[in-house]
């Protein structure tokens, strides 16, 4: 009798990932359930990292490629820094990661990346991967078990497509921070709502470059002190923070 | 090659303060070829009711003329206009007929109700291909770009929408969600009630 056997190495383990840049900060945001199939296997299971004091990245697809990915990116910019005495900047990382991708072009990590934070001319900056390395900077991405549902959203909401501006008016080229948090907030919750494989948590992390005013953040900051954490490592430099959120469980 | 999305299309209907809104792109399509960017998917049932029909695009004709003819035998049998919740079930039936068998349409339908104090009420229902219903109270998708739409107006639908803020509520919403699928698009209709 003919016998088959076959191994399949990879699995998808739901959840979605999100970024949006600004003129002078990045956020980067990701739900924290991990599934397999209709099971959930655990209501946290971080899905965005931070790199360096202005790099941030999100994976998303196998968990388990993507957690190997972060540990091998953060290795080469440790090594990086050994060598150079300084953080590698935020181009050359999305240059590293596809260059790393791409090594696996014929057994491929499962995973989707959006790497967010500040560009070296102090800019906010997004750029989006898939699995196999081929990349671009954008305004703004989203991937994932939702991204259907929530990539159309951000088209109308940060792009302003199909929307005319009044006449004698234009569309603001940036969006500031307190309107691109709601947006992400009501992105989840939305995704939350009618996406089986969203839910339990949202992690926010913001991306500030050096020189920029945080009086606005500091008025979030202080009416949602027990949710946010400062992460930056080096003084006088870009700062990191990350905003924790619940989202629905069921 | 999925039989649903053999000739694209999408539809949406919402429901606002004493108002009801139906939209749908206008393509026809061979898989990835366009064939025509003037298809009708939604058709006017009674002065109160309209059906929207994304799916399979001979069935849409199918079953427009077929709703049409059972309607009209309503009317002249009860000698009165059919009522949305009714017309609703009649869908149902009609799908049910052919269960082993199925139209491979998803309708979508909207309509006002009167009640008997003079004012009316917004209606909206869906189907799957089978006729099982889904009486939602927020808003109802179908067609090829479900899910999109589903993304869109989870976020920019609200409670309580005079007339002019659904149209543009439903419009954002059927807009942006077929400028993400390939098989929607190519014009747009909306009908507010």
């Amino acid at each position: 009798m003919p016998q088959t056997r076959s191994f399949d190495p990879y699995t998808e383990n739901g959840g979605t990932i999100l970024a949006i840049a600004g003129q002078d900060f990045s956020v980067i945001a990701g739900d924290t359930r991990q599934s397999e199939g209709y099971s959930i296997q655990t209501r946290y299971a971080p899905k965005v990292f931070r790199l360096t004091d202005r790099a941030v990245l999100a994976v998303n697809g196998f968990a388990a490629d993507g957690n190997m990915f972060v540990k091998k990116v953060k290795q080469r910019l440790e090594w990086y820094r050994h060598a150079h005495a300084k953080d590698m900047p935020l181009r050359a990382i999305a240059r590293l990661i596809q260059t790393m991708l791409y090594a696996k072009r014929f057994f491929p990590y499962y995973v989707y990346n959006i790497l967010g934070g500040i560009e070296e001319d102090g800019t906010g900056a997004v750029y989006s991967f898939d699995p196999v390395g081929s990349y671009e900077r954008e305004a703004c991405r989203a991937a994932g078990a939702a991204q259907s549902l929530v990539q159309p959203f951000l088209d109308n909401q940060i792009y302003f497509k199909n929307q005319v501006p009044a006449p004698g008016t234009t569309h603001p080229a940036y969006l500031s921070l307190p309107d691109v948090l709601s947006i992400v907030i009501d992105s989840f919750t939305s995704a939350t709502e009618r996406h089986i494989e969203v839910g339990d948590g949202l992690e926010i992390y913001i991306v500030f470059a050096k020189t920029r005013d945080l009086q606005d953040f500091e008025t979030i900051r202080a009416k949602n002190v027990h949710l946010i954490q400062e992460l930056t490592v080096a003084e006088d430099g870009e700062r990191i923070f990350v905003l924790r959120r619940d989202l629905k469980k069921d | 090659m999925s039989i649903m999305e053999y000739n694209g299309g999408s539809v949406v209907a919402m429901v606002g303060k004493g108002c009801v809104a139906i939209a749908s792109d206008l393509r026809l399509g061979n898989q990835a070829l366009g064939i025509s960017s003037n298809f009708q998917k939604i058709f006017p049932i009674t002065d109160h009711i309209y059906l929207g029909l994304p799916g399979l695009a001979t069935d849409v004709t199918t079953l427009k003329e077929q709703f049409r003819y059972r309607v009209n035998m309503y009317t002249i049998k009860e000698e009165r206009e059919i009522e949305p919740e009714a017309f609703a079930h009649l869908v149902s039936s009609t799908l049910y007929e052919r269960r082993f068998g199925p139209f491979f349409i998803e309708p979508v339908m909207a309509g006002l109700t009167k009640k008997p104090s003079g004012e009316y009420k917004p209606f909206i229902a869906a189907s799957d291909l089978i006729g099982c219903l889904n009486f939602a109270k927020d808003f109802v998708v179908a067609g090829t770009a479900s899910s999109k739409l589903f993304g869109v107006a989870e976020g920019l639908w609200e409670p309580g929408l005079e007339p002019e803020d659904l149209f543009e509520t439903i419009s954002q919403t059927l807009l942006n969600a077929v400028d993400r699928d390939a098989y929607s698009g190519w014009g747009a209709v909306v009908h507010v009630m």
